[in-house]
């Protein structure tokens, strides 16, 4: 059931392109699974921090580029913590399997 | 992915009009700017063109402003001696914006704004409708 939900992760990082750096060739860790989705989605937050900052501080920022910027952040981060909340619910499921 | 992707068209398209209004603002505020010394020329009416550039890096159609070049049209000729900018016979060639033209230009800025608007609200709905299939 691991090995589906990571796939599930592995499609779902390629198909949203939130997995830039690209899973190891010798195979997916969950671990590394959700390390990698996170830095992507803070890359995006980080982004949209950024131009909002530029927009406060010198009020020179496009507002449609803020705007952008901080609407992918917000994606980028919904879809992460949907994922985050589904794997760490299947992992309880085992967790709680009585033996 | 594709709702991404239009969300970026429709961002690139709202830059654009914004632009668009600009340029009207200036045509506008300038309505009334006459030349400086006698028998010169007034303010020319800007006008704006878009055109379609390709993103390779989304791999879409995306929209960008070509060029903000001066419009044709004649100056009217206006009686005003006391103008400085009056030639010898006493006449003033005023600038050649109509604001009718830019009141219309203007509404379809607007339109055109609020239908990129409206496609990065259905865009955003999509993506979020479909991320809340994962919570389920």
């Amino acid at each position: 059931m691991v090995a589906t939900i990571a796939n599930a992760v592995a499609a779902y990082a390629n198909a949203g392109r939130i997995g830039s750096a690209g899973s190891a060739a010798g195979g997916t860790d969950f671990a590394d699974l959700v390390k990698q989705a996170a830095g992507d989605a803070v890359g995006a937050l980080k982004t949209g921090e950024a131009e909002s900052l530029q927009a406060v501080t010198t009020g020179k920022a496009d507002l449609t580029a803020v705007t952008e910027a901080v609407n992918n952040a917000e994606i980028a981060l919904q879809g992460v913590i949907a994922v985050r909340d589904k794997v760490i619910s299947a992992y309880q499921d085992i967790s709680k399997m009585p033996i | 992915m594709d709702l991404q992707t239009s969300l970026q068209l429709s961002f690139a398209g709202m830059s654009a009009q914004g632009t668009r209004l600009r340029v009207i603002a200036e045509n506008l505020a300038n309505a009334d700017s006459t030349a400086q010394t006698p028998g010169g020329e007034p303010y020319q009416r800007q006008v704006i063109t878009f055109k379609s550039v390709l993103d390779r890096s989304i791999g879409a159609t995306s929209v960008k402003v070509a060029r903000i070049a001066p419009g044709g049209g004649t100056f009217q000729r206006k009686y005003d001696p006391g103008n400085p900018g009056a030639d010898a016979e006493g006449y003033v060639l005023m600038p050649n914006v109509n604001p009718l033209m830019e009141l219309m230009d203007m509404r379809e800025a607007q339109r055109s704004y609020q239908a990129n608007l409206d496609t990065i609200t259905a865009a955003k709905s999509m993506i979020s409708r479909t991320i809340d299939l994962l919570r389920s």
